[in-house]
């Protein structure tokens, strides 16, 4: 057993001219949700395509419950439940049928699970695959993939297409059947209002490489939005700050972390705190990724709108 | 006990669910004894993450306001916090000063402050 659920060292998928993936370095822990967090096209899918062994690193390797593509494959599928990107099955087949077609291959399928995720995700499952909604495919396979018995699940894009009542439902499923038992769940997401429920690591990916992974407690302790105002603010950002916006002789700050540090270190230059206050996930996602917002000591004095405006 | 959670307001998800059900043992919807749910039943049933439920619980056992016997589940504890006075009205201070920086906002008067406080103390009816 090693600690860890997912690790990648160096990552890395290149295709003809984009670096899909770029020396990705991650550290998933066992017993944790993990979430995926990154834009469209950030390289989210093709991570967990290579973990999946269903693309090829270009460098760089990756470990899955500590083994590792493609000497234990069968091991890895085994104990690892996958819902891809794309919800595809087999398309004359029924939900029962997939069900009775998928059991012989995993040792610790469940029926008593199957049966209940069928009835608690409300699965059609008398229906062919190509005519359920796109809805009910996701829902039969992430069906197929909880009733596998899994130590991980890799899930990507989960809840897409779901209703807000399924969904629900899957979140419970997920915190309960597998949080609960110290199963790992691996997931990517862009609902981050979810994601900062259940979630207890948070992974933030930009153009192949990992921006930030910490667990999300630390994330909410040391993330702080410092407002301040007074003449001759600095207007960099630097490791510690992320962004930063002007507004008149008001100077709103992003900072990563030690933020009463930071805001002691302006009022000691005669700045005026107004307020240090917390940020939201989705905040902290928002401000890490959008890293062309212009406001360097450049355009001291630009208002919030023209800063915003040339995003 | 019914305890809802929002994660959009920016206040973390433990304190949330600590307030709550520190609100509803102060207000005696919560009696000494009564239980309360399981770690994993109370994250079950607010979709959040086992973890921060069990920081609530451990957070709620130190200040003394519920009690965990091991392997047979959680209860309202009801015994005074066993905190030092100092301690207590540290932990409070913040508290206060937010309600006067809004009270001198509202040009609201010290008394009338001091008033809306005594009124929600009688509400929860504890002696001031």
């Amino acid at each position: 057993m090693t600690e860890y659920a997912i690790t990648t060292s160096q990552l890395a998928k290149h295709y003809s001219n984009t670096r899909a993936v770029d020396g990705l370095d991650l550290r998933v822990p066992r017993g944790s949700i993990y979430g995926f967090l990154g834009r469209n096209g950030a390289g989210k899918t093709t991570t967990i395509r290579m973990l999946m062994g269903l693309a090829h690193p270009t460098s760089g390797s990756a470990t899955v419950l500590g083994l590792r593509w493609p000497e234990d494959r069968c091991a890895i599928l085994d104990r690892v439940g996958f819902v891809g990107e794309k919800k595809q099955l087999f398309e004359s087949m029924k939900g029962n049928a997939l069900v009775r077609f998928n059991k012989p291959y995993f040792p610790r399928w469940s029926d008593e699970l199957a049966n209940r995720y069928a009835r608690r995700l409300e699965v059609p499952m008398d229906v062919p695959f190509k005519k359920l909604s796109q809805g009910n495919r996701t829902k039969l396979c992430l069906l197929l993939a909880l009733a596998q018995g899994a130590e991980l699940l890799i899930l990507d894009e989960p809840t897409s297409g779901l209703d807000p009542v399924v969904m629900d439902e899957l979140l419970r499923v997920l915190v309960e059947d597998y949080a609960g038992e110290g199963r790992t769940i691996f997931l990517s997401s862009h609902n981050l209002a979810e994601v900062e429920k259940i979630a207890d690591w948070v992974g933030i990916i930009d153009r192949g490489k990992l921006l930030l992974e910490a667990p999300l407690e630390e994330i909410r302790a040391d993330f702080r939005r410092v407002t301040a105002s007074g003449n001759a603010l600095p207007g960099e950002r630097t490791e510690q700050v992320v962004s930063v916006a002007a507004s008149g002789s008001v100077r709103e700050y992003f900072v990563r972390n030690n933020a009463e540090r930071f805001a002691a270190e302006l009022r000691n230059q005669g700045a005026t705190i107004l307020e240090v206050s917390p940020l939201n996930l989705e905040q902290v996602f928002l401000r890490l990724v959008k890293k062309e917002e212009p406001c360097t000591a450049g355009n001291t004095g630009a208002t919030h709108a023209v800063a915003s405006s040339s995003i | 006990m019914l305890v809802h959670v929002n994660a959009a307001t920016g206040v973390p998800l433990y304190l949330q669910i600590e307030s709550q059900v520190k609100h509803a043992v102060a207000a005696g919807a919560m009696k000494q004894g009564e239980t309360l749910p399981s770690v994993r039943k109370m994250a079950a049933d607010l979709r959040v993450n086992p973890n921060t439920v069990a920081r609530a619980y451990q957070n709620l056992e130190r200040d003394g306001v519920i009690r965990t016997v091991p392997g047979g589940g959680t209860y309202v504890a009801g015994n005074v916090p066993g905190l030092l006075k100092a301690e207590k009205l540290k932990r409070l201070r913040p508290f206060a000063m937010q309600l006067a920086v809004e009270g001198t906002q509202l040009r609201l008067t010290p008394e009338e402050v001091l008033k809306l406080v005594e009124e929600s103390l009688e509400e929860l009816r504890v002696k001031p």
